[in-house]
Parts: structure tokens; sequence; C-alpha cells
């Protein structure tokens, strides 16, 4: 039985080079186009796959125009045997609901089913650039019916048939085993994409890549293209950047380097002149009648994660766009939250008195760790038997997977990783109606340049909110509510997958949201340790400063200090007033943990590290001799301008 | 399966400039009318054709007539047609337009260009003629059988900085070819080892070579009409140093600016970049250059050592064509119609041993003959001795230069001799002059409007480099080198470097290291040509890495 190896790939722009025009717009035109990265990350691993099963054969697809044959090839150059492109112009305007569907449908087409005999592998990216929903791997497995895992950094076949993954989970990983077939997205974090090579270059020039239309794979239009998507953009704005443009200290040595930050930081760095938001104009509302689509679906459902036996704190942010949807809903809209696992009963009256109206407890031992499969299949039965017309997820490793799987099985399209939650309306001038109250979910997209509006037109209506986003709601002490139980159907295929090991850190550490300064080390410090990091933060702590030291995420995997101090998506989202990122190379993960920091001091040795472009002030220049040169100044009364208190 | 991919092919072609690309085309054409079918495989190692290519430029255009009779010229993507052009002798604040040119400087009639937009449309003929062009691809071995060139190896990548392979490992491809056309362009790292193994400098001239540092510009209408170019000499160069400024006018009121410097220079702390920067603060160039926008920079160093400098151009089964063979035409500074040239002879004799089925040393050596008979010898044997006359300095030079002008090129020595670059730079303690840094001491501030530092022009090069990767400048004995280059001669790599790659740090002990950062290198070679003692040896580093030019 030889093993066959899928990687799902998709061409978008550099993202690098999508700078933003002369006119504040992304230009996206002189962009040159690349295989995502993640999906880099993808083909490697079907590659390191092969190391272990000589036979394997090697196969990857996207679906795109015909200019995706660039990177259909490149795969080819680095390895990959078949290329398989689904290219059709009724495709266009698909969302990952419709993307999730169509290359499910070719892989099936392909002949790879739930019930092939032969075992197969399905390898994607975690998500893309363009788009960072991190749906379509979830939507694939669901449609295919064959069980995932996402976000996941290396991957084995353990020789017995089944596969290895190891996954990355909010302050920790999980090894898992999953039979095949299966999905798997990897994270750009595992072994980087190999060079291609020149016979591989070679081999790929002349290669047939085969392109199928939609009609060659039995796909109908009904549930594709613009007008098939559940969802629809419905408006995109430009995101202003808050952070003004950095101001870069100049010096040959640290000496001079740390004298022109100390001067910048007095003068002030750089003050961005807000644009006022320009003033919406008031479109004209037709007079069309209104239109209410939800089919009678009432309530708002949202999901409490339970992590070491504790709600976890996304979870508990989800309650205030919830309460504030509700609200705006009015007619004594309810929100419910489903909690599910292990000695979960407990907590269910902590949701409350943080706003929910009911909880839905599923007791389950088998359950105490989350699971994709029976999650989905408990959600799909209480949404079914409540009907809610929105469901809510908090964006973490778990929800961002679970909520397009479930909502593959509603046919409701899914938007990923909201920053703004609203009910509004929509004027849909085809049918002459205006179609409300309809949920506008609003979300950062091209690298955090703009936020879209999305749409869905399927109750429930689901999203999933990014954590930290919103604050958890203030606990009102014995508030009262329902807490009633819920007994799912489940089915002994859902748990074929299997936890082998979770490995979590502590989630302490609550003085990292106090502290005034946090001085933060990233992969580029690790060579003492953070020392120089713990050293500098004390040395501030002599001062009278209240500072902590945190790191970004590869300090934690490589094991050298505890996930609490880890600042990120993954980890604690911080607004300390003053941040010093040293050595951090300013992923977006980390990003999202410290945006909102007063002022962002960048101390790094790559002028090129993204971390500049979010950093109030700047240094280009080896951590081992600024900071120990900063460490001098602060014993001689240097704070970073924060008073000390006495 | 073996670890290692074997391709075959009849012809390799290093490079994908101006002479390996003239080569490819011109070779398909003749094998064509021959009614031969040979694999041609042009290998590039930018991420496409044209990112790593730089020149000023203003081009001869006939010779793209005789690479390309089939085509309309007016396709052929050249910028404004040069319709007006000067000389301006420069000071700090004033300047004068000389009101006559210097002996084969006029340029009117000739077209300005990127040179990189030609390479790519070049390459675009090139693919429809059947020749195989793959780009992104380091080759970082010769391969030889029985001591004899049998084809190259491309780089091995997925390695660690100290050599170890990777999880993601890939071997490189053997590349067997019957014939190998080196077009590195100038001292290419193959190139250079063919040459030592073969000794194929013997009896030669010491190359010399100058480092020009170009940005392109974007001006506001009016700054300086399509088709103006401007030369300028003096400020803010010493006579002792050889050299001057070039200013393009282009189409859509784009302009290409820069200066080219002999790197023959003695003064260590000397540095082109920021000799650009203040030349453009000069009142004459500020005033094309205000209200104007950065777009691209770069830098590249170009053969000058003339005729009596290149080296033996072909062996058994290989030959050398372009900068490579150090064809560049003094004191113009015109080198891509005789590259283009060199491609055409060398196919015409690659072609001629194909058919014959004899590829020795003794089928190809017509090749050189032809180079040294036609009009490359025309246009390079007389000014065979202009460059060496110039090592004593600029008065010197022009005495010299006059004599060879009346004497037809030989002057009144005969043939001069050079002295290769890195052995002009003087120790610090040994510099009569003021050194660089203080002469114009006040001035290396740069406002970011018109003037940039080294690391903000290094970021419009668009330069890139994989992480992981053995570092591809290699400093040979780190003892030696810092006794020699940093503690004797101030560590000249941090000024002479057009990239920012080489950084001097003092740490508190004040203690002097030299810091690499290779990933901002530009791929120009000055460090390789210039140091002292040649402690750089620069190798190429992982395919697709280096600048990633648009319109240089």
């Amino acid at each position: 039985m030889a093993l066959t190896i899928i990687s799902l790939i998709k061409q978008v722009p550099v993202p690098s080079e999508m700078r933003m025009g002369e006119d504040g717009l992304m230009d996206r035109t002189k962009a040159k186009s690349i295989i995502n990265i993640d999906c880099q990350f993808g083909l490697e691993a079907g590659l390191q796959l092969r190391k272990q099963n000589p036979d394997a054969r090697l196969i990857v697809c996207s679906m795109g125009p015909g200019s995706f044959e660039t990177s259909l090839k490149a795969a080819i150059a680095m390895g990959y045997d078949e290329a398989y492109l689904l290219s059709d112009r009724k495709l266009g305007g698909s969302d990952t609901y419709a993307t999730g569907l169509a290359i499910s449908t070719m892989l099936k087409h392909l002949g790879f089913s739930k019930d092939s005999k032969e075992p197969y592998i399905i390898l994607a990216g975690r998500q893309t650039s363009d788009g960072d929903t991190a749906h379509v791997p979830s939507q694939v497995a669901e449609n295919i019916g064959i069980p995932q895992a996402t976000f996941v950094e290396s991957v084995k076949a353990d020789g017995a048939g089944s596969v290895i993954a190891k996954r990355i989970i909010e302050g920790g990983y999980q090894m898992m085993k999953l039979p095949m077939p299966c999905v798997i997205s990897l994270t750009p974090t595992g072994i980087p994409p190999r060079k291609p090579s020149l016979s591989g270059a070679i081999k790929a020039r002349s290669l047939k890549i085969t392109t199928f239309g939609i009609d060659d794979i039995g796909l109908g239009t009904e549930k594709i293209g613009i007008s098939g998507s559940p969802t629809i953009v419905a408006k995109v704005v430009n995101m202003v950047s808050e952070r003004p443009p950095i101001t870069m200290s100049e010096g040959h040595n640290e000496a001079t380097l740390v004298d022109s930050l100390i001067t910048n930081l007095k003068k002030g760095g750089n003050v961005l002149e807000k644009k006022e938001a320009a003033a919406k104009k008031e479109t004209d509302r037709p007079d069309f009648p209104e239109k209410d689509f939800r089919e009678g679906a009432r309530g708002i459902l949202t999901w409490a994660e339970v992590t070491n036996g504790n709600i976890s704190r996304p979870s508990l942010e989800l309650l205030t766009p919830a309460r504030n949807l509700a609200n705006q809903l009015g007619n004594d809209t309810k929100v419910m939250t489903l909690i599910i696992g292990k000695n979960v009963q407990p907590l269910a009256q902590t949701l409350i008195e943080h706003g929910s109206d009911e909880v839905i407890f599923v007791e389950n031992d088998s359950l105490e760790e989350y699971l994709v499969l029976p999650f989905a299949s408990i959600f799909t039965q209480v949404i079914k038997e409540r009907k809610p017309e929105i469901a809510l997820f908090a964006a973490t490793t778990s929800g961002r997977e679970l909520a397009p799987r479930i909502g593959m099985r509603t046919s409701s399209g899914v938007t990923a990783d909201c920053t703004g939650l609203e009910i509004g309306e929509y004027i849909d001038k085809k049918q002459k109606a205006i179609i409300a109250p309809i949920l506008e979910s609003r979300r950062p997209t091209y690298g955090e340049s703009k936020l879209a509006t999305i749409l869905g037109f399927v109750c429930p209506q689901i999203s999933t909110a990014r954590a930290g986003t919103f604050e958890v709601p203030p606990r009102v002490n014995e508030r009262p509510g329902i807490i009633s139980a819920f007994t799912p159907v489940l089915d002994e295929k859902d748990f074929v997958v299997e936890i082998i090991k979770t490995v979590r850190g502590e989630g302490g550490l609550q003085n990292l949201f106090d502290a005034d300064i946090i001085v933060s080390g990233g992969r580029g410090t690790t060579s003492d340790s953070l020392g120089l990091m713990k050293a500098l933060a004390e040395a501030l702590k002599g001062q009278g400063i209240n500072a902590e030291w945190a790191c970004s995420r590869p300090v934690v995997d490589e094991g050298i200090t505890e996930y609490a101090r880890q600042v990120g998506q993954t980890g604690k989202t911080v607004r300390p007033k003053v941040y010093v990122a040293v050595g951090i190379s300013g992923a977006i993960q980390h990003i999202a943990g410290m945006k909102e920091a007063g002022q962002v001091i960048a101390i790094n040795h790559n002028p090129k590290a993204s971390i500049f472009n979010n950093a109030d002030f700047g240094i280009v220049g080896e951590y081992q001799d600024i900071i120990p040169e900063l460490i001098d100044r602060v014993k001689s009364g240097f704070t970073f301008g924060i008073e000390p208190k006495k | 399966m073996s670890n290692v991919d074997t391709v075959s092919t009849d012809v390799l072609i290093i490079g994908g400039g101006p002479s390996g690309l003239a080569t490819a085309i011109h070779l398909a054409d003749t094998l064509k009318q021959k009614g031969l079918n040979h694999r041609i495989l042009l290998i590039e190692k930018g991420s496409s054709i044209g990112s790593h290519i730089l020149s000023g430029a203003v081009i001869k255009p006939d010779v793209f007539k005789e690479l390309l009779p089939d085509v309309d010229f007016s396709e052929i993507p050249f910028n404004a047609k040069v319709t007006k052009d000067s000389m301006v002798l420069l000071g700090e604040k004033s300047y004068l337009k000389l009101p006559f040119h210097m002996p084969y400087m006029n340029n009117i009639g000739y077209y300005t260009a990127s040179l990189g937009q030609i390479c790519k449309y070049l390459a675009v003929k090139a693919q429809e003629k059947g020749v195989e062009i793959y780009t992104g691809f380091a080759v970082d071995e010769i391969l030889y059988n029985d001591g004899k060139v049998i084809g190259a190896k491309t780089k091995d990548t997925g390695l660690d900085h100290h050599g170890n392979q990777l999880e993601n490992f890939q071997a490189g491809t053997r590349i067997e070819a019957g014939i190998t056309i080196f077009a590195e362009g100038q001292r290419g790292p193959l190139t250079q080892m063919l040459i030592k193994k073969f000794n194929l400098t013997e009896g030669k001239n010491e190359q010399v070579y100058s480092l020009g540092c170009k940005e392109l510009w974007s001006v506001p209408e009016g700054n300086i009409a399509p088709g103006q170019v401007y030369h300028t000499l003096g400020y803010p160069l010493h006579t002792d140093e050889f050299g001057g400024g070039f200013i393009y006018g282009l189409n859509d009121n784009r302009v290409a600016i820069g200066i080219v410097v002999g790197l023959d220079y003695k003064d260590p702390t000397f540095d082109v970049h920021d000799a650009m920067q203040i030349w453009k603060t000069t009142s004459f160039v500020s005033k094309i250059l205000k209200g104007g926008k950065l777009l691209e920079y770069g830098a590249k160093t170009l053969p000058e050592g003339g005729y009596y400098a290149i080296p033996k151009l072909y062996v058994d089964n290989a030959l050398i064509v372009g900068d490579g063979a150090g064809l560049v035409a003094m004191p113009t500074l015109k080198g891509i119609h005789l590259s283009i040239k060199s491609g055409i002879l060398a196919a015409k004799t690659t072609a001629e041993a194909l058919s014959n089925n004899d590829t020795s040393e003794k089928s190809l050596q017509n090749y050189e003959a032809q180079v040294k008979s036609g009009f490359i010898r025309k246009e390079m044997y007389k000014v065979r001795n202009f460059r060496q006359g110039f090592e004593k300095g600029l008065i010197m030079g022009g005495l010299h230069f006059g004599t060879q002008l009346i004497t037809g090129g030989a002057g009144f020595f005969g043939r001069l001799k050079s002295t290769a670059d890195y052995k002009t730079t003087s120790k610090l303690s040994h510099l009569k002059k003021k050194p660089f840094k203080e002469r114009f001491k006040g001035k290396l501030e740069w406002d970011k409007v018109l003037t940039f530092d080294k690391v903000t022009d290094v970021y419009y090069s668009g330069v890139f480099h994989d992480e992981q990767q053995v570092v591809h400048v290699q400093i040979k004995d780190p003892k030696k080198f810092k006794e020699i280059n940093i503690d004797q001669y101030g560590a000249p790599e941090q000024f002479y470097c057009s990239s920012e790659v080489y950084e001097l740090h003092t740490n508190k002990a004040g203690e002097n290291e030299i810091r690499i950062h290779a990933e901002n290198c530009m791929h120009c070679r000055t460090c390789d040509i210039k140091s002292p003692g040649l402690g750089i040896t620069w190798v190429v580093p992982n395919g697709g890495n280096g600048p990633d030019f648009q319109n240089m």
C-alpha cells in the first residue's frame, strides 16, 4: 500500500512587498507571487514524510487562476511528483466555505474519499497571508469526512498506518495520533521549506499540470463563487496605523546609540496626527421592505473553552460582544454558553456571573481535553435543538478549527479572528430588500492594513473573536441564569483521534498585566537564557519601577523559560507603558500580544526586522552590546520616562 | 535513489547577463542555421533575469542589430535616446560645463537603458529560440574529468552556518556539459577558480576594477530631459582618485545617477557610497534631484584593466565571455556592447566546435583570436594603456593619455603595467593626505531626503539572503585579518563595502572586531578585490539570494 501525500497550496502576493502606496492603499499589483509561507511548510512536511516512506507519491493541488501554475511548478522543483489545479472563473469570489467545498470535491474526484483503501495524508498550511482565516483545512476534512489536526508543527508516520502530529496549543503542545486518511495543517514554525533543486526545476519545466474546471469534477455552481458562498465581504476600509513611524537611534557604538535613544525618548519621538475618521456618508437607505432571513433562529450561543480545568480567558472575553449583540438585537435575546468537559458543571455559575443567560453543560469524562470531532458533533446537536442565530467562538487554536468544521455541517460560513461584532443591516439591491438584523463581523486583513466587514446569510452566523480584543465583562455575583445539562449522542468514530500527551505551561504571572515596563526577549537573545533581559528588568526594579521581563514564543519553545512569560497571540496580551522588544523579529503573532503598549522600543541586529514597523523607537545593534549599556544608564537614573513609585 | 541528481546538456551557460544571453541567442540561431539540435541550458543565480544586473547605462546599440537581425529594433526596451551629452567639472558650490568632450566620450545617438530590463527582454528571446533558462540557482563548483572541465554543480542548500546539513538539505545538481560558457560577470567565483586552475592570467596585466554606486530617482517634471546625459569630473574626488559621476535623464521623469571610482585609491577610509552622497549635495546634482524620490539603489564593480588584462579566454570545453573576460573599454566604461559581441563570437566558435564534435582547447582558440581581432580589439587596443596611466593620479594620467592619443594608444612607454587594487591601499599611518572621513567631516550626515546612509540605501535594493547558510563572505585568516586589516589599515572593509556588510565594532574594553552582516550584500565583489592582503573571499550564496533590482 503506497502512501499518497497531498499538499494543498495557495499562491499569494509576497507579504513584505504589499507596501502601502502613496494613496494609502495597498499596492498589490507590483507584489510578486509566492507559495503562501505556511503552505511551504506543508510542502516540506510532505517531503519529510517521504524520508520515512521512500515509495510515497507526492502530489500538490491548488485552486485559483492559471497563474498559480508557477507555484505548482515550484512545488515540483522542491521534489513533488504530480500537480493538479482547479481553475474556473465560476469559482471567483468564493469564500472559505465554498473553497473548502471545491477543493474537497476535486480531491474526491481524484479518488480520495473517507473510504479510500490506499492510505493518504492531506497537508496544508495553517492559514494564508492574504486571508488569515485558517478555515480551509478544517472544511476540507469535514467535507471528505476524515479527522484533522490543525496548527501542527511536525508530523510523522508511525509505520503502522497512523500519523503522529505535534499540535501547538495555547501555552504548549499536544502530541496526537491520527488514523489515515487525515488532514494536517502546518504552522510556519516546523522544518523550513527546502530550496528547489535544479533537477527538480528541469522536471517541472516539462511536467504537464492537470487542470480541472468545475464541470470536470462534477461541482455545481449553487454553492461556489460569489453567489453561492454563504458569506460576503460587504465593506473594506483602510486601517490607519495608530503607531507613528519609528524613530531610529543613530550612532556608531552602543554608547552613542543609547544616547540617541534617550534623546529621542525625551523629544517624545514622532507624534502621529490622527486623521479624523472620514465622516460616514449616510448612503440613501432605499425604501425596500425589510426581510428577516433568520427563519426563526434566535439567541446567541458561545463556547466556553476549558483548559486546565478553568474557563479560558478568551472565552470569558467573548461574553462582552455576545451581551452587546443581544442588547442590539433586543426582544429579550438570550446569551447561551456551551461548556463541555469533565467536572464542568461547577464552572457554569461563573459564566452566568460574567453575562451568560443560560449555560448548557455537557459532562463527559472522555472529553476532558478538547477534540474537534466530538465537540463539533455536540455543537451541531445543540445548534439543531436551540437554533441560535449567532454562534461565537474565541479565536484560539481550538476555536479556529472547531468553528469552520461546525460551519460546514450547518452550511454557514465562518468569519475568522474578528475584532468587531455589531448588528447591522444589508441592502440587497438584487432582491430589493433590506436584510436585517444581520451580524456584521469586522476583521483585519491584508497584513492588518484593512478592516473588512463580513456578512453571513445562513444561521447560525458564526464568527471567531480575536483573543485580547474584548475586555472580560465584570462579574456580577449571584447574577441569575439557567444551568441546563445536555446529553449528546456520540459516535465512537468521533474518538478515532487519540491525544497522547498534552503539555501546557502555567498560566500565572499576573504581574505582566500590571507592569509599567516589560523587557521582552526573542529568539535572538537565547544565548544567555535571557540573562540580560532579567538584569535590565531587575535594574529598573531597583529604581522603583514596576518592571517585568517576558519573551516571545520561540524562547518558550526552546524550553528557556515558562509559558507564563510568553507574550503574543498564543500567550499573553499585555499593555505596559513601555515595551522593550529585544531580538524579536516581530511576527504578527507576537505583535498581536503587545501592540497596545504605550511605547514600543525595538532592539534588533537586523535593520529589516518587521518589529521596527511596529515600534516607536528603534536601535539596530547587537543586544549583547546595547543591553549592558542600558543597564548602566538605568543604574544612573534613566527609567524610560516612567516615574518611579515611591 | 542517488543523493545527487545529474542532468546533462550540450551547452551550459553560467550567468544570465548580456554576454550569457547573447551567447545563448546567437548559438541557438547558429545551430538552427546549421540544422543542428543541441540542448542549451542557462543558469542564473538571481531570483529572476535582471535582478542582479546593474549598469549606468548608456548603450552603443549597433551590436543588438547583429544579435537580433530579425527583430524590429524599436522592440528592444531601450530608454531615451541620448540627445544632449555634456561634461561637467564640479566644485562643491560651482560647476563648469566643459565646452568639449574628452576623446571617446561623446554619447549622442546612443541609448540610455536599464540593462536589467534589456536582459529580461533578451531572456524572452532566448527562450523563444529554445534555450532553457533556470533562475535562482547558484553554481559553486566546476566539474572536471581528467583535468578538463565537464560542467558545473549547483550549490547544496539547507546548510547551517557551519556547513552542517539541516533537515531540509537539498543536494545540488550536477550539470554535465559538452561545453561550459563562463558568463558570471566581473570577478565571478567560478571564473576565478578556472583562471587559477589553468593559470589563465599568466603574462597578463593584473585586472583592476572600479566600483560604481547607482541610485534611480523619480524627479519632478522638468528637472532633467529624457536623453540628457551628463558626466561629471572633480568634486568630491581628489586628483588621485580616478573616477567621476554620471547623470542620465530617462523617460517618465526618472533619472539614473551615480559615481564610479577606481579601486586603486590609497585612502583606507575612502567610501564610494558616501562620496556619492556628498556628490549629490553639490549645487549641480542636487538641483536635478530636487523634489524627487529615491526608487532604487545598487552597486557593482567593473573590470577596467583593459586589453592587457584580458585573461586567456578558452580551455578544453570552456570559454569565458563578458565582464569575466574584462571586456570593458576605457575611458567610456562601456562594456555592454563588447560583452554581447563576445557572446556572439563565443556562440560562433561553440557552434563550430559542436558541429565538428571537437570542443578541445585547440578547437576553441579561435574565439580568443576573434575577440582580439575584430571591433573588440579596435575599441580596447587604442586605449590599452589608458587606465594604467592614471595609477599615479589625474595629472600624470592626463599626460599619459595625451601621449597615447598621439601615438594611437602606445604612449611613450609601450605597455604600462598595472597593480592589483588590494595592493594600493595605504596603511593609516602611511597616508600622506587627510583621510576621507576627515576631509568631509561635518558633511557625512544624511538627511534621508537627498542623502542616505548605507543601510537605508540597501533597503532600496530589495536585497535578501537566507538566514540559514554558510556566511558567503569569508575571512581567510581571522588572526591575520585582525593584525593587518583592522589594526594597521583601520578596517577599510567598513568603508569600501557598498552595502554595510562589514561593521567595525569596538567593545567596552576598546577591542576592535569586524562583524559581518552578509544579508546586506549587493554582490558587488569589492571586498574580494580590495581587501588588503586579499583577506576576504566572496563565495556565491544560495540561489535567489542577493539584490532584487527592478530597473537598474
